[in-house]
Formats: C-alpha cells, sequence, structure tokens
C-alpha cells in the first residue's frame, strides 16, 4: 500500500509538531510533500502522485477553521475538474482520504456549545465534500489537538496511532489492529540486539497465541448464537 | 488480569526501556496496549460464551 502524504503549512521547519510528525513517518510505503516548499506546482507530477496513491492524507494546522491558503491552492491547480470527474473516469475512485489535522484549542473546544462551537467534522465539510465528489472513501479525521501540551507518554501513543492512520486498514478495529501489528513485530524483533531477541521472540509468540485464541472464541461463539437462532 | 498477561506486559516494559530510538519504544509500549485489550476482549468473550452456554431451561 502507497500512502501520499501532502503537509501544508508555511512555516514548516518552525513547526514542532510537523517536526515531529516527519519524524514518525512509517519506514516504507510512504511518499511525503510539503506542498509550499514546490517553487511552483508541477500538475502532472502531483495528479501522478495521486493516481499511484492508496491513500491520500492531507495534514495540516488549521488556521480560522480551515486548512492553510497553500494548501486550497494546491486544490485549485492540481484538482482540475478534468482530471477529479470531468470525462467520466474518475481516477481517484475508491482511494481513502485522511486529514491529519493540529490545532491550538483543545479536544473540548470543538462541539456545539464548546469555545468553537463548531465540530472538526463541520468546519472541513469542503474537503469531505471533495472526497465525495471523487468517489473516494472519507477517512475519520486524525486531530492532534495542543501538541504543545502533550506528555511524554501522549507522544510516544502518537507516533504509533500517526502510523496506523497512515498504514493500517480501516476501519480501526481490533482485528485491524492486531494485523498491523502481527505485519511489523517480526521485523522489530529482527532489529533488536541479540540480547533482546529472546524476550522480543516470547513476547511475538504470546502476540500471536492471544490472537489465534481470540479468533476461536469469535468463532465458537459465532457456532452458538447459529444454534440459538435454529 | 491473568498472571500470564501482567508477565507480558512486564516483560514489554522491560523491552521498551531498553531501546533508544524513540520510535522503537513507541511502538513496544503502543504492543502493550493492544495485549491489554485482547485480554479484555477475551474475558468479556469467554463470559459471553459461558452466559450463552448455562441454559437451564435446555437441562
Amino acid at each position: 500500500m502507497t500512502t501520499l502524504v501532502l503537509v501544508s503549512h508555511p512555516q514548516l521547519a518552525d513547526s514542532t509538531s510537523q517536526q515531529f510528525l516527519k519524524e514518525s513517518l512509517p519506514g516504507e510505503g510512504i511518499i511525503w510533500e510539503h506542498i509550499e516548499g514546490q517553487a511552483t506546482l508541477d500538475v502532472a507530477k502531483e495528479q501522478e502522485q495521486l493516481r499511484h496513491a492508496d491513500r491520500i492524507i492531507l495534514q495540516f494546522p488549521l488556521y480560522w477553521y480551515a486548512a492553510p491558503a497553500g494548501l486550497k491552492q494546491w486544490e485549485d491547480t492540481v484538482l482540475t475538474r478534468t482530471f477529479v470527474y470531468g470525462d467520466h473516469r474518475y481516477p481517484l475512485a475508491g482511494k481513502e482520504l485522511g486529514i491529519v489535522v493540529t490545532t491550538g484549542m483543545p479536544e473540548q473546544a470543538f462541539q456545539r456549545g464548546g469555545a468553537e462551537d463548531m465540530t472538526l467534522d463541520a468546519a472541513l465539510a469542503p474537503l469531505a465534500a471533495l472526497t465525495h465528489r471523487a468517489k473516494m472513501t472519507w477517512l475519520p479525521i486524525f486531530p492532534i489537538y495542543q501538541f504543545g501540551y502533550l506528555e511524554e507518554p501522549e507522544k510516544l501513543q502518537l507516533v504509533i496511532d500517526y502510523q496506523r492512520y497512515l498504514t493500517q486498514k480501516q476501519p480501526d478495529s481490533l482485528t485491524n489492529r492486531q494485523d498491523w501489528f502481527a505485519h511489523r513485530l517480526s521485523a522489530m524483533v529482527d532489529q533488536l540486539p541479540a540480547e533482546q531477541q529472546t524476550a522480543g521472540k516470547l513476547i511475538a509468540n504470546v502476540f500471536d497465541q492471544n490472537r489465534e485464541h481470540l479468533d476461536q472464541l469469535t468463532d465458537t461463539l459465532a457456532m452458538i448464537k447459529e444454534q440459538e437462532d435454529d | 488480569m491473568t498472571e500470564q498477561s501482567a508477565w507480558l506486559r512486564q516483560q514489554i516494559d522491560q523491552l521498551a526501556n531498553q531501546q533508544s530510538k524513540f520510535t522503537d519504544r513507541a511502538f513496544w509500549l503502543a504492543l502493550k496496549r493492544v495485549v491489554a485489550e485482547q485480554d479484555r476482549r477475551s474475558e468479556q468473550l469467554g463470559g459471553e460464551v459461558d452466559g450463552r452456554t448455562w441454559r437451564p431451561d435446555r437441562w
């Protein structure tokens, strides 16, 4: 799976949250681009990247209930009518579109009656409409509230939640989460120094056993329910 | 929490603490959360299986 991460930020180097996210990127399957970092937008190249990606992530800070101007300019330049739907070919159909948005206000501000009196879903409705128009699948928004106030445990959690948002199969169910971790575990164990390998392998084994046990329980339960229906 | 899962979580914590790279530590700690979730789900499903099997009306 290829994920295209399009970052819009007028001063990327000054943004600690954006630098943090860049450092957190998964090792493979990612194409990362800073929109404002392009001298000029190469429309053909941008469109080709979109065609090539399975999941497209728009990542930006929330400025006045919207993305920065750079992203709008990118949309207006790259997402031409002909490209998105004009010739009835819909090259983006079936792809997933996700939003990673950072905010200066806390989570509780983004609700009716909250300080912003608006949900993020409502603020970003134009991007959802665009997703719909292009016959893409809208992923639940990945918000990062007040990055500057996060403590280390929250930042550690953010690294993996972000990686999963970029690369894990949706929806974010336990089954899909387990699959994501299982897929990475052996590589993570392999890169451990020799003296930690045993512990790593043991952990991976128990994780797999837990997973199988859950599958069995689910099957048993399905069987019981089936009999009850008879 | 069963003894085995407590032991497993302790093993993961130890391994995580030995990682110098922030993103590696993050991986193991996040795995610990999924293991906790596995335990919880397994307990719930096990309970449901017991509950549904316990049918005095079919004795």
